[in-house]
């Protein structure tokens, strides 16, 4: 009975001892973290914002990181070409009536292609064409979404039945009706600025800079990689990712380096 | 040789024919100015150079066809670039060829520069400097020179005012680019000279650029990067900086935060890696130790004195208490970072599997406690132990080649010495007995570092200043200060130049200097490089080295015995005496002949034997393995050191008259001040003028439109320059961006001169300034 009496007395006394035990160690716990944040006053300075970046980014900039050769399907040391169509410099720029004039579309489209804008199924990645035999060229700007809005089909050749099964149908498109020179893609009289002329190199091994302007061809690799690109401007080089390290954008209208007014003794402006 | 007969005869006629007709249709070499040189036939001759325009220290190979240089590539034996250049070393003869190059000396007569013989101008400046010397007191004459410098210009420039003079007057533009860097070694191991190099780039699976817009600033190097990124697409590169930039673009995430946060959330990432038990106990137990240093020591301004440190030794206790104010939600406040950020970068350098090299640039180092931040981010690799081994390093990126402690290495510094330090009576001793000059002439109070030299050149203390190579009236900070005062009739400045700048404008003599491989020398990157170029062109007019015109107005001082080197064998004879100075394996030089047979080797040079990874006893034969896996032998105590630094406010930060953060620093095209680069056609085409980039949002409430011209303007001075936005960087709201190789546009009117008082190097690229736009110009 006493013995039962007392059990609850000490089992009392021990949740007292140990509660106050935990009180204690708190207690000193909270103690020591003031005495320590006295003796190391933190920084207390007004709150510096979040710095936010752009959401839009510089494409000339981040675009030519964007694509590697190894997301397109560029092989770079493909070398093999079609040997009745030599996609070269001249053909490139056959399909465009002005230098930076968006190219004309010189295949048949079918009305399913036409009406889906299914243009990226081919020309997002790149690769071998069955179709056309050929190496696809890509698009320097595949997020882009209604191609057609700039790049023009021919009238005559889209829809037109059957011409999956006759590759030769789209050979008016660049061919006169004798099959003799091709006609521009242009008005007759139409006359434009020259081709971008790559400036002379001061010495040999100079990198050329780059003629022409970015806007729409951020993306280096696209048109100077790969089995598709034109052969004359065909890098030697696609495995490099920054091209532009070596390789720099001309600013319009920058003449020769002249030194600005000098500030000289004799024609100080600062007061001494 | 073999016998011809008349069939092989003839095929090879036609090859040869067929071969000239080839050279005479591709374009041949092309002088600058429009003269095609005479082919020569068998083509330029390939001779290995150094690239002097930044701090990387690529290898080139210069084509060398009568006696010019006519082409320029990569040096693919090079270990640095393996055969890869910038714009800037492509493009790089051409710096020679500028059409006002300075040919001939040049004296101020009545106001004007006129032109003198060489012979003439060197016997003024002997004249006025003994004249100085004799009328105020050896601490009277002081030299600036640059990090361009060659190892044996730095050199001879210690030996004549610190061993024949006696003063400690020895300054160069390195301490404006990596002055913290060089403290920030020197307090973390003891010695500075980097840890790793760059084939650390080749071993790392997470890069952290900090503060360092390696795309544009070190391409070379960043090409490095993306090549590994694209051997092991695992590769993570992070680019932690003030604006968005072309870095950003590549790497694989764009963290930003606010100017001066370095130090703030690198002590953040460290509380995280202790928090977290992330810490490399055994490394830290063996090799680190742990110091507290003085706070609170102002922002270098005042006298200018260099604070020498004072290390009190702490515990791995004191280190948990002083992170405890470093927790992420609080740096988040500091440093506008991500508190989740923090603590995912914290995780990339915690993760054992994992290696990681931090790399930052002259930004960084550009703060009033820039040393201390270069601490902060040695603590980080500490604590992990992810230092000195391959692929585990922390590398301060310094702007210029010798940049990273090579030209303090030679003496030019104020306070040091070749190979050591002037405080300390063991290496006065020893520089004594090389040069032959008593003890007594050394003294062993350090000069003031850069600004604290043209202080004193303003306040008239210095009455004769030799700049060589280097541009201060461009790039010292609060320029006006300076640039207004520098023309007095009391003061005689002495400019050594290739071309006119704002320095020789205000110059009384200006001497004809020859650039880089028209001269033989020895240059030393921040890496630990060092490399050799030979004399590959003529210099222009009367141009000569640095080296040279130094030696010549010490003859005439009467200090001939002093310099006897002969003509011809100069660099050799030089380099050799100055290997004198680093006889011990920790710093050991290699000799002149290895110099020539290699594209550049690293030193400490032991037995032939380059050293990649210092401290590391498995490749570093100075560390002994009596201390395990590493021996950090700068410090006494055979232990690098974790030191506690506290964050300490901005110098100066914006408020509500001057609401922005200016930033400033480099492009591709353009290195230092652009009077090298402004001269070359294709790159000054590429980028012809300084601009000014501000946020979208910031410029819409400003009313400011693309190429508007705006006025900015701080405490100290102001400029009017063209708006571009969203042209190469996207600085975030608040933060404006001027680059600084335009003398059009000098920005440094408008900067700040407060210095981290360890260093000496000023908090030059940043400080609070304020947009007003102007009326759009070509209105009727």
């Amino acid at each position: 009975m006493s013995a039962s009496g007392a059990q609850p007395a000490a089992v009392a006394l021990g949740v007292f001892l140990v509660g106050s035990a935990i009180t204690a160690i708190a207690a000193t716990v909270v103690a020591v973290e003031r005495v320590m944040e006295s003796r190391h006053p933190g920084p207390r300075l007004a709150p510096v914002a979040r710095p936010v970046a752009a959401r839009e980014p510089i494409r000339a900039e981040a675009q030519v990181f964007r694509t590697t050769p190894g997301m397109l399907a560029i092989e770079p040391t493909a070398r093999r070409e079609r040997s009745a169509h030599p996609r070269t410099l001249r053909a490139v720029r056959f399909l465009r009536a002005f230098p930076g004039a968006p190219p004309v579309i010189p295949h048949p489209l079918s009305a399913e292609e036409f009406r889906t804008v299914a243009c990226k199924t081919c020309h997002e990645r790149g690769g071998y064409s069955e179709r056309f035999a050929a190496y696809v060229p890509l698009t320097p700007h595949p997020e882009r979404g209604i191609c057609l809005q700039c790049h023009l089909g021919v009238d005559s050749v889209i829809g037109v039945a059957g011409t999956e099964a006759d590759p030769n149908a789209r050979c008016p498109m660049c061919h006169g009706p004798s099959g003799g020179p091709a006609r521009r893609e242009a008005s007759p009289t139409w006359a434009t600025t020259g081709w971008p002329k790559l400036p002379r190199l001061a010495l040999d091994r100079d990198p050329p800079p780059i003629p022409h302007d970015l806007r729409f061809r951020e993306n280096c690799l696209t048109c100077h990689a790969g089995p598709a690109a034109a052969l004359e401007i065909r890098t030697r080089h696609p495995e490099r990712a920054n091209c532009r390290q070596c390789h720099l954008v001309l600013e319009a209208g920058a003449e020769t380096y002249a030194r600005p007014p000098s500030r000289g003794p004799a024609g100080r402006s600062v007061a001494p | 040789m073999e016998p011809l007969d008349r069939r092989t005869f003839l095929r090879k006629l036609g090859l040869l024919s067929a071969t000239t007709a080839a050279s005479a249709a591709v374009p041949g070499a092309v002088m600058p100015l429009g003269g095609v040189l005479p082919r020569a036939g068998a083509g330029p001759v390939w001779k290995k150079a150094p690239c002097r325009l930044c701090g990387v220290g690529c290898g080139l190979l210069v084509g060398v066809e009568n006696g010019r240089a006519v082409a320029v590539k990569g040096d693919p034996d090079s270990p640095v670039n393996q055969g890869l250049a910038c714009a800037k070393g492509y493009y790089s003869a051409q710096i020679l060829a500028g059409r006002d190059r300075i040919t001939r000396a040049l004296v101020r007569r009545e106001g004007r520069l006129v032109e003198v013989p060489l012979r003439e101008a060197l016997d003024l400046v002997a004249f006025r400097l003994g004249e100085t010397v004799r009328q105020h007191g050896k601490d009277s004459v002081a030299i600036y020179g640059s990090a361009q410098w060659t190892v044996p210009d730095a050199y001879l420039a210690a030996k004549l005012f610190k061993g024949a003079l006696g003063t400690n007057n020895v300054e160069t533009s390195a301490r404006l680019a990596a002055g913290s860097a060089v403290a920030g070694l020197r307090s973390s191991f003891g010695l500075d000279g980097a840890i790793g190099c760059s084939e650390d780039l080749d071993h790392a699976d997470v890069f952290v650029l900090w503060d360092a817009n390696l795309a544009e600033t070190d391409p070379v190097l960043f090409s490095r990067i993306l090549d590994r990124k694209r051997a092991n697409p695992a590769v993570r590169i992070l680019d932690l900086a003030t604006r968005t930039s072309r870095t950003s673009y590549a790497a694989d995430h764009s963290l930003l935060h606010a100017p001066h946060a370095g130090l703030a959330i690198a002590n953040a990432i460290c509380h995280e890696i202790v928090a977290r038990k992330w810490v490399h106990r055994e490394f830290v137990r063996r090799h680190v130790a742990f110091k507290r240093g003085a706070t609170g020591f102002g922002d270098g301004r005042g006298d200018r004195a260099l604070v020498e440190e004072e290390a009190a030794e702490v515990g791995w206790g004191d280190l948990v208490a002083f992170l405890a104010d470093y927790d992420p939600e609080r740096v988040q406040e500091l440093s506008g970072l991500p508190a989740a950020s923090i603590r995912w970068l914290a995780s990339l350098y915690g993760d054992p599997l994992r290696k990681v090299v931090t790399l930052w640039g002259p930004e960084l180092n550009q703060d009033v406690r820039g040393t201390w931040t270069n601490n902060a981010l040695y603590n980080i690799h500490l604590l992990v132990g992810k230092i000195a081994a391959p692929g585990n390093g922390a590398f301060g990126l310094t702007g210029q080649l010798g940049g990273g402690g090579t030209v303090a290495s030679a003496g030019a510094a104020c306070d040091a010495l070749p190979g050591g330090l002037v405080r300390r009576d063991a290496d006065r001793r020893r520089a004594a007995a090389i040069w032959g000059v008593p003890a007594a002439n050394l003294s062993p109070e350090p000069g003031r570092p850069a600004l604290g030299m043209f202080d004193r050149f303003t306040r008239g203390e210095i009455r004769f200043l030799w700049v060589m190579a280097a541009n201060p009236m461009m790039s010292l900070p609060d320029l006006d200060r300076y640039r207004g005062r520098a023309s007095r009739a009391d003061r005689f400045l002495v400019v050594s130049e290739a071309y006119p700048t704002p320095t020789t404008d205000v110059a009384d003599v200006v001497l004809p200097a020859a650039l880089w491989f028209e001269r033989e020398g020895v240059y030393a990157s921040a890496e630990r490089r060092v490399q050799h170029v030979e004399r590959l062109s003529t210099p222009p007019g009367e141009a000569t080295s640095d080296a040279w015109q130094l030696i010549e107005v010490a003859r005439r001082l009467g200090f001939g015995s002093l310099f006897p080197y002969e003509a011809g064998r100069q660099v050799e004879q030089i380099w050799e005496e100055y290997r004198h100075f680093h006889s011990d394996p920790r710093d050991a030089l290699p000799s002149l002949a290895d110099l020539r047979a290699h594209g550049g080797l690293l030193w400490p040079y032991v037995a032939g034997r380059e050293t990649r990874w210092r401290y590391n006893t498995a490749y570093d034969p100075a560390a002994s393995r009596a201390y395990g896996e590493y021996d950090f032998y700068g410090h006494e105590d055979h232990r690098a050191w974790i030191w506690l630094r506290p964050y300490e406010p901005a110098a100066e930060a914006p408020d509500e008259a001057y609401p922005f953060w200016l930033t400033t620093g480099t492009v591709l095209e353009h290195w230092g001040t652009g009077s090298l680069t402004q001269r070359v056609p294709a790159l000054h085409r590429a980028l012809p003028r300084g601009y000014v980039e501000i946020n979208r949002e910031d410029a819409r409430e400003l009313g400011i439109r693309h190429r508007q011209r705006v006025r900015l303007a701080s405490r100290r001075g102001a400029v009017e320059a063209e708006v571009r936005i969203d042209y190469r960087s996207q600085p975030p709201r608040g933060v404006v961006f001027v680059p600084t190789f335009d003398e059009g546009l000098p920005i440094n009117r408008l900067t700040l001169d407060a210095a981290c008082p360890l260093s000496g190097q000023p908090d030059g690229a940043k400080c609070a300034i304020r947009i007003t736009a102007l009326p759009e110009a070509g209105g009727p």
